[in-house]
């Protein structure tokens, strides 16, 4: 059984429809990309499997039960979780405090305290930085923070919208080491990410869309290697 | 010289009410961006309100006083909170802050008009027994303020920064998108802020009432007073208001004592515009690049 299958989303701005029927699946342990040029509404996927857009028409479900226009809580609590595009952190709060808001939903406990624990293994410069303002952070470094932050409630599934926009280079080879890491792991992500060929290295699939609509789909390796996906959107 | 020290425990003593009326500014602006132009008038309702389970439903003082938090509470905080922001903030901040122009004018005409014109007496909450230390004679009302003020803002601090709660109020207020990508609910969040304030001018109308009487057009000069000290301290900043407020009450009565006391209300407006040439983000405001 898929983890996410979306079928046939539809969702936009007032008047203005974005997704006009937008289909695709992750099956668990996979990572899988969404790739299209600007506009193709990648981003306005997330918002609507999010709950933050609702969906007009269509269904999402998640490990088989329908959450089509779920509240952003309620997908956290069935192991949801989203980080959204740009640098998204509470500028004034500490790195730790920060990390722990990733759990709002839960109560503190000592269990979400060893959570904590294991962030800050998988990125140490997290724990060097717990008592600095997220502000003061890095690119990067913010990027790592709210990664960490999405894996503080053990998710299922974790939503990634651009992790390297606006990234120097070696940061954001440095970025994809640790989505791969987490892939290691069996953490399942759904990614949209402007380096698309980049992301397609890792992805076991991977949907091109276009306008809001489907293009093509298919395998990281077969999408990467695709004469006219190449000639339309990696550039080459 | 005694009478500086006198003077200073007067200046702190309607400073630390300021402070809270602004400090409530503070939260609402954090929380959801609105301006409350109603601010003077949610001190003065809650001070006839009290006038009324005092006087007409004979409440002792202590129940008086806890009814009036609660009524100020649900009318000023959830009532308006249901009825104008989930409406208006949908649509921006203007009409919603236009909205609470309209609301202090209702308060205040309702009151003139169907209440009383008149100055209200308000009974004395703390004895008026002057204190003496040293040769300096204070007014014990004062200091009560002045401590009253200061167990409230350090509650409200210990509820921002340790609980949950707070942390949530501040992580809207940084940045209010990721916040709802948390599972926090910002409109229920909003609810809880307003419902905060409205409690704090509840606390801030019981302590201001001996000293100015109750009259339904007080609230202009406290309202604009706690606005100015929100401004000079920096909007996003709790600290910020209360030394904002602290300093409008200070400035406003050494000048009244020493400069000229028709021009009182003048100097608090000499040093709103001094900060705002000089550190517009307030004294200790931080610059919302960021935002």
């Amino acid at each position: 059984m898929a983890l996410l299958e979306v079928h046939d989303l539809h969702a936009g701005y007032g008047k203005m429809e974005i997704l006009h029927g937008i289909t695709l699946k992750v099956e668990p342990g996979q990572i899988v990309s969404i790739i299209g040029p600007n506009g193709a509404g990648k981003s306005t996927v997330f918002k609507s499997i999010f709950g933050l857009l609702p969906v007009r028409q269509g269904r999402v479900l998640f490990a088989g039960e329908e959450v089509t226009n779920r509240s952003p809580e309620a997908l956290l609590r069935q192991g949801m979780t989203f980080v959204p595009q740009g640098r998204n952190v509470f500028p004034l709060m500490t790195v730790e405090e920060n990390l722990l808001l990733g759990a709002y939903i839960r109560k503190r406990s000592p269990e979400l305290l060893e959570e904590v624990q294991r962030v800050y293994e998988t990125f140490p410069i997290l724990r060097e930085k717990r008592t600095a303002r997220a502000g003061d952070l890095s690119g990067g470094q913010q990027q790592m923070l709210e990664m960490g932050r999405s894996l503080l409630l053990q998710p299922k599934l974790i939503l990634l919208d651009e992790p390297t926009l606006g990234l120097a280079p070696l940061v954001f080879k440095e970025i994809f080491r640790i989505i791969e890491g987490l892939r290691q792991r069996g953490q399942t992500i759904l990614m949209v990410e402007q380096n698309a060929a980049k992301a397609l290295e890792i992805s076991d699939y991977a949907y091109v869309l276009e306008l809001g609509k489907n293009r093509y789909e298919g395998s990281g390796e077969a999408i990467r290697n695709d004469e006219r996906v190449k000639r339309l959107y990696l550039g080459r | 010289m005694t009478d500086v020290f006198q003077l200073l425990v007067a200046g702190l003593s309607i400073g630390s009410i300021y402070a809270m009326a602004a400090i409530g500014f503070v939260l609402l602006w954090q929380t959801s961006n609105t301006i409350n132009f109603a601010q003077g008038e949610f001190v003065v309702l809650p001070a006839f309100v009290m006038v009324l389970f005092l006087t007409v439903f004979r409440f002792p003082f202590a129940a008086a006083f806890v009814a009036t938090v609660i009524v100020s509470t649900l009318l000023l905080g959830l009532l308006v909170k249901k009825v104008l922001v989930e409406r208006l903030l949908k649509m921006g901040v203007l009409p919603l802050v236009i909205a609470t122009i309209g609301l202090s004018m209702l308060i205040r005409y309702s009151l003139q008009q169907f209440w009383t014109p008149l100055a209200l007496p308000f009974p004395a909450i703390f004895s008026r027994q002057p204190i003496r230390v040293g040769g300096v004679i204070f007014s014990s009302e004062e200091v009560m303020n002045v401590l009253s003020a200061a167990i409230v803002i350090g509650t409200l601090q210990l509820l921002i920064r340790r609980t949950k709660l707070g942390w949530a109020m501040q992580a809207v207020a940084q940045n209010r998108d990721l916040a709802s990508v948390l599972g926090i609910n910002v409109s229920r969040l909003v609810g809880v802020t307003f419902m905060l304030n409205a409690a704090l001018t509840a606390v801030a109308a019981v302590l201001i009432a001996p000293v100015y009487l109750v009259k339904y057009d007080i609230g202009i000069g406290i309202g604009l007073k706690a606005f100015y000290a929100a401004i000079i301290g920096g909007f996003n900043q709790i600290r910020g208001a209360l030394l904002g407020g602290l300093l409008v009450g200070l400035v406003e009565t050494y000048s009244a004592a020493y400069i000229s006391n028709q021009f009182r209300d003048a100097f608090a407006l000499v040093i709103l515009i001094g900060v705002l040439l000089l550190k517009p983000e307030g004294l200790l405001g931080i610059k919302e690049e960021w935002a």
